[in-house]
C-alpha cells in the first residue's frame, strides 16, 4: 500500500504542473497473488506488484492519454508530457464536455486487512482441503484461489480527488470425475468469506450427481439456471446493450425500446456501485460519484450507463460508468444487479415437469445479433434433466442460441437469494444474480460429453 | 538492465534453486481510435517490469514487480521462492523440466517502416479519411478505424546460463462500417473484424491494406445486408474465406493441441481439450486435405518471434498432417509426457505473467485450387466471410461461428447476399469433410492479437496462415 496521501499528493504536483487547459490522473495500482491448481496439485502459483497512471490531457477539446506503469516523479512527467504532445496533434472531440469537478462520493468499507495480507501458504493450505475432499470420492480438483489489495485515485485539474483502497478475492474450483464435472466459486472482498471446504462439496455434489450424463435432443426446455448461468447472460447483455455506447449507435437491444416493456413483470435490472453487500466502488475513472441506475423495471426497458462525454451527447448527466482513460469502450455497467423473487431454487425445481438444470454457461457470444439480444454458449460442469419436479440425471452438454428478449420474458419464477457472481470487470464489479426458471429456453446444440 | 538481470540470475544459484530465469519486458503501445470524424481514442502507454520464475523444492513459484532495482530483483527472486515452497506443500512429483539447446543471443523482427516515427497526424487523417468514405451513406451510423502499434524489448536469462535479447515490432489495423435502420443493424468489416488486420511488421503492412480503397465497398456491403435475407436454416456445402477460418483454426486446431490444455491445466478456465494423449498419430482428425503447422519462424506473422520464454528457439512443427492429428504445441515441462524436446510456444503476455502455452502462427497449408475456380466448382452453396461471432465447448468439439456476410453460390456462381450467417459442427466431423483448400496466391497469415488464456487472463498475439477453403454438408443458419 502506498496511501491516500502520497498518491493524491504526487498525482497532484504533476498534474498542477500542466500547461493545458484541463488534466486528469488516474492511479490503478497494487499487489495481488493467484494460486491455481489442476489434477489435485498447485501447477502455478503468481504474485506481482504493479500501478499504472494514465494521464489525460485536454487543449480545449483536444485530448491526449498516455500512461506508465511507474510511480517514479520524472516518469510521471514524462507520461504527462506525452499525453500532452499527443492533444496537441489531436483533432477536436466536439462531445467532450471537459473533465468533471469534485463531487463527493459515498465513503464505502472495500477494504479488508485480512485479504490483504492473506500469504501463498495460506492459499495453498485452504486448497489442500479441497484436495483432501476430492480424494476421498476418487476425484480430482481444478481451479484458482486469489487474494490482492488495489488503490485507486482520481486527480484532475478541476478539483477531483478521489481515493479508495479494496481488496479482492476469488475462488473457483471444477472437480471431474472420468465422465462428469462438478462447479462452485465465491467471490467477495473479504477472504474470511471463504469456505474452500463448502464449496469443494458443492462442486463434488455437483461431479457425482452428474456422473454417467445421458444424450439429449436439442430443442425447446424448460430451464433452471443457477445464478452463476443467469450472471454468465447478464455479463453479455450488459456488453452489447446496458452502456451508452451501443445504445447511442443503436446497436444495443435497449435502443429505440425505452419505455416498452421487453421482459416478463418480475425482472428488475439495475446497476448499484455503493451496494456494499457485493463488490461496491464508490466512484468511476473519471472520479464521478457512482448512481444507482435503473436498467429494466418490471420488464420495461428504463436506460443505460453514462460517462461524461456519452452524457454530454444525450444532454443528461454522467451516472458514474467511466472506464480508464485509454478505452474507447464507453461506459458499462460494473455492478449489475437484479431484484429477487420470493422462489427458491428447490420450488423451481418441482414446479417443472419436464425441462433442464444449468449449473453454469460456457463461452457465451453476444455479437451474433445484438439489438435482439441473441446469445449463444454451451452449458458446463453440471447440467441435469429435471422431469416431475425431481432432478433426474446428468445430461451431456449442449448448446444453447437464443434471444435475451425472449429468455427474460419467459421468466417464470426467481428466487429470493442472489449471489455475487464474478465478472470481466475484476475487482470494481461484479454480477449479482438470482436463480431464475424460464419457459421454452431454445437449445440448438449437442456435444459428445 | 542486463548487468543487473545477470546479478539476480547468480543469486538464485547461490540460492541452490532447480531452476529460475528472469525476464524483463518493455513495452511501447501507440493506440489509436477514430469514430464517425472524430478521434475518440489516442493513447500511448509505456510499461516495463521483470518476472522471475523458480523450481524450490520441486515446485513452481513466480513473482513479478514493476520496480527494476538490483535490490527489488533480489526480493522478488526471494519472494518467488517462497511462492514455490508454498506450492509444494501438495506437489505428487517435482516439476521437470526437458533438456533443450542453451542459447545466448539476439532477435530482432524485420520491418520497413517504424509506425512510431511516422506521425500521429499521417495515422489519424488515414482512418478520417477511410471513415468519411464510409459515412457516404446516412444509413451508416457507426464509421470506425483503428490502429495500433506494439514495439516490445524483453531479456531472458536463465540459471542455464542462457541469455537472449529480442525485439520484436507489431502493427495492425482495420476499418468497420455499422448500418442500422430501425431495429436492425448490420457491420462490415475490412481487412478483418475485431480491430482488423495484425502482423510483426511496420507500417508499411498498414500502407498495403489500402484501407481507403476499400472503404466504398464496406458500406455498400453494409448497407445491403440492411435489407437481406437471414441466412436459410440448412445443411449444405461452404466456402469459407482465410479471414474467418483463421478463427476457426484458432478455436478447433490451435487450442485443442496446446499440451498443457490436454493435460488439464487450463480446466478451471476454458476448458480441457479433445485431442487427449491416446488420439496422438491415431485420430483421423481431418481429411487429406487437412495439414496444419505451427510455425513460429515464419517472417512476418503475429505469432513470429526469435525465442519462446523458456529460451527455446521458434521451430515449425506438423499438428496435423495429410489428415492425421500428429503433434501438439510443448513446453518444456509437458514435453517430458511425451519423452519429447520442447517446441517453443511457451509465451507471457507482459512481465508480469508466467509463460503458457500459447499458439504461435497455426496455419492450415495451402491447397492447388485458385478460389475462382473452386467457386465454378461448387453447383450450390455459401461463401461466408469475415468473423463476427464464436463459440466453442470446453472440450473443443461442438463450435458456431457467425459471419457479417454470406453470398449464396449457384451453379458455381456468387449471388445474393444474406445477413447473419451463423454454421456449427463438430471439430473432426468438419474437418474431414474439408475438400478443397485455396492455394498459396490466396494464403494470407491472419493477426489475432485478443487470445485469451490462463489465470491471471492474458492477452496473446498469434496469427493463422488460411486460404479460403471448402466444406461439405454443413450445417448453416441455425442462429434462431
Amino acid at each position: 500500500m502506498i496511501g491516500k496521501e502520497k498518491i493524491l499528493d504526487n498525482l497532484s504536483s504533476v498534474v498542477k504542473k500542466s500547461e493545458v487547459d484541463q488534466t486528469e490522473a488516474v492511479y490503478i495500482g497494487g499487489e495481488s497473488g493467484l494460486t491455481r491448481f489442476a489434477n489435485s496439485t498447485i501447477h502455478q502459483n503468481v504474485f506481482e506488484a504493479n500501478s499504472k497512471v494514465y494521464f489525460r490531457a485536454a487543449l480545449g477539446k483536444k485530448i491526449g492519454v498516455a500512461a506508465t506503469n511507474s510511480f517514479i516523479k520524472a516518469d510521471l512527467e514524462k507520461a504527462l508530457s506525452n499525453a500532452i504532445e499527443i492533444a496537441k496533434n489531436q483533432k477536436e472531440n466536439p462531445d467532450f464536455p471537459g473533465l468533471p469537478s469534485q463531487k463527493d462520493a459515498l465513503s464505502l468499507n472495500t477494504y479488508f486487512d485480512k485479504t490483504a495480507r492473506f500469504t501463498p501458504m495460506q492459499r495453498a493450505q485452504e486448497i489442500k482441503k479441497i484436495f483432501d475432499q476430492t480424494k476421498v470420492h476418487n476425484l480430482t480438483a481444478a481451479g484458482s484461489f486469489s487474494t490482492g489489495e488495489t488503490e485507486i485515485a482520481v486527480v484532475n485539474t478541476n478539483g477531483v480527488a478521489c481515493y479508495q483502497p479494496l481488496t479482492s478475492t476469488f475462488l473457483n474450483i471444477v472437480v471431474t470425475g472420468d465422465n462428469s464435472s462438478g462447479y462452485a466459486d465465491w467471490l467477495s472482498r473479504n477472504v474470511e468469506d471463504i469456505n474452500a471446504e463448502k464449496l469443494a462439496q458443492i462442486a463434488i455434489k455437483k461431479c457425482l450427481e452428474s456422473k454417467d450424463p445421458k444424450g439429449l435432443e436439442p430443442g425447446e426446455y424448460d430451464v433452471v439456471l443457477e445464478p452463476t448461468a443467469v450472471a454468465a447472460l447478464l455479463e453479455w447483455m450488459n456488453y452489447i446493450g446496458f452502456g451508452s455506447k451501443p445504445f447511442q449507435e443503436g446497436t444495443s437491444f435497449l435502443s429505440n425500446r425505452i419505455g416498452q416493456k421487453i421482459m416478463a413483470k418480475d425482472v428488475t435490472i439495475y446497476d448499484d456501485g455503493n451496494d456494499q453487500s457485493a463488490i461496491a466502488f464508490p466512484f468511476d475513472f473519471e472520479g464521478v460519484p457512482k448512481q444507482k441506475v435503473t436498467l429494466i423495471e418490471k420488464g420495461v426497458a428504463k436506460g443505460v450507463v453514462y460517462d461524461s462525454i456519452s452524457a454530454h451527447k444525450d444532454k443528461v448527466k454522467s451516472t458514474g460508468h467511466a472506464l480508464t482513460p485509454d478505452s474507447a469502450e464507453g461506459a458499462l455497467a460494473l455492478n449489475v444487479f437484479v431484484e429477487p423473487g420470493d422462489s427458491s431454487l428447490d420450488k423451481m425445481i418441482e414446479s417443472v415437469d419436464r425441462g433442464l438444470l444449468v449449473t453454469r454457461f460456457h463461452y457465451i457470444n453476444g455479437l451474433l445479433d445484438t439489438t435482439n439480444a441473441l446469445l449463444t454458449g454451451m452449458t458446463r460442469d453440471g447440467t441435469f434433466l429435471i422431469e416431475n419436479g425431481k432432478v433426474k440425471h446428468g445430461i451431456k452438454n449442449l448448446r444453447f442460441t437464443e434471444s435475451m428478449l425472449k429468455a427474460f420474458s419467459n421468466v417464470v419464477k426467481i428466487s429470493e437469494d442472489r449471489k455475487i457472481v464474478n465478472s470481466w470487470w475484476g475487482d470494481v464489479g461484479c454480477v449479482v444474480a438470482p436463480a431464475m426458471l424460464m419457459k421454452s429456453f431454445k437449445f440448438t446444440g449437442k456435444t459428445e460429453f | 538492465m542486463k548487468d543487473k538481470i545477470k546479478e539476480t540470475i547468480d543469486y538464485l544459484m547461490k540460492k541452490k534453486v532447480d531452476y529460475a530465469d528472469i525476464r524483463h519486458q518493455k513495452t511501447n503501445l501507440e493506440d489509436i481510435k477514430v469514430k464517425n470524424g472524430n478521434v475518440e481514442a489516442l493513447s500511448r502507454n509505456d510499461d516495463q517490469g521483470f518476472g522471475i520464475r523458480v523450481i524450490a523444492d520441486g515446485a513452481w513459484g513466480f513473482a513479478a514487480s514493476s520496480i527494476c532495482t538490483s535490490e527489488e530483483m533480489k526480493r522478488v527472486a526471494d519472494q518467488a521462492i517462497e511462492i514455490a515452497k508454498a506450492s509444494a506443500i501438495t506437489k505428487k512429483e517435482n516439476a521437470k523440466l526437458a533438456e533443450t539447446e542453451v542459447h545466448r543471443d539476439e532477435y530482432e523482427s524485420q520491418y520497413a517502416k517504424d509506425p512510431f516515427g511516422v506521425s500521429v497526424d499521417k495515422k489519424i487523417s488515414l482512418l478520417l479519411d477511410a471513415c468519411k468514405i464510409m459515412m457516404k451513406n446516412k444509413k451508416i451510423k457507426v464509421a470506425e478505424g483503428s490502429m495500433q502499434f506494439f514495439k516490445t524489448n524483453k531479456v531472458f536469462a536463465s540459471t542455464e546460463k542462457a541469455f537472449i535479447e529480442q525485439s520484436i515490432l507489431e502493427s495492425g489495423a482495420g476499418i468497420s462500417a455499422t448500418a442500422v435502420d430501425g431495429r436492425e443493424a448490420q457491420r462490415r468489416s475490412y481487412p478483418n473484424s475485431h480491430g482488423g488486420d495484425y502482423a510483426s511488421r511496420g507500417y508499411e503492412f498498414v500502407e498495403e491494406m489500402n484501407l481507403l480503397e476499400n472503404a466504398e465497398r464496406v458500406q455498400e456491403e453494409a448497407i445491403q445486408l440492411l435489407s437481406a435475407d437471414p441466412l436459410p436454416e440448412m445443411e449444405t456445402t461452404i466456402i469459407i474465406s482465410g479471414n474467418q477460418l483463421a478463427l476457426q483454426v484458432h478455436e478447433s486446431c490451435g487450442h485443442p493441441t496446446e499440451l498443457d490444455r490436454v493435460l488439464g491445466t487450463e480446466i478451471s478456465l476454458a476448458g480441457g481439450s479433445f485431442l487427449t494423449l491416446d488420439k496422438l498419430n491415431k485420430l483421423k482428425y481431418g481429411s487429406e486435405k487437412v495439414t496444419i503447422t505451427a510455425d513460429a519462424s515464419l517472417s512476418g506473422g503475429l505469432g513470429s518471434f526469435g525465442y519462446d520464454d523458456e529460451g527455446v528457439k521458434a521451430q515449425r512443427v506438423d499438428l496435423v498432417r495429410n489428415g492425421l492429428f500428429v503433434g501438439y504445441q510443448t513446453s518444456r515441462e509437458t514435453a517430458l509426457v511425451l519423452n519429447q524436446k520442447s517446441n517453443g510456444t511457451m509465451r507471457a503476455d507482459g512481465w508480469n505473467r508466467i509463460p503458457l502455452i500459447r499458439m504461435t502462427n497455426i496455419n492450415l497449408e495451402p491447397g492447388e485450387w485458385e478460389l475462382d475456380d473452386l467457386i465454378k466448382d461448387t453447383q450450390s452453396g455459401f461463401f461466408l466471410e469475415t468473423n463476427k461471432s464464436w463459440s466453442i465447448d470446453d472440450k473443443r468439439l461442438n463450435f458456431q461461428f457467425g459471419v457479417e456476410a454470406a453470398w449464396e453460390i449457384k451453379d458455381g456462381k456468387l449471388g445474393k447476399i444474406y445477413k447473419n450467417g451463423v454454421y456449427t459442427g463438430m471439430t473432426p466431423q468438419f474437418w474431414n469433410s474439408c475438400d478443397a483448400v485455396c492455394n498459396r496466391k490466396h494464403w494470407h497469415i491472419w493477426g489475432v492479437p485478443n487470445c485469451g488464456k490462463g489465470e491471471p487472463m492474458q492477452i496473446m498475439h498469434v496469427a493463422h496462415g488460411t486460404s479460403p477453403t471448402r466444406f461439405r454438408n454443413v450445417k448453416v443458419g441455425v442462429s434462431k
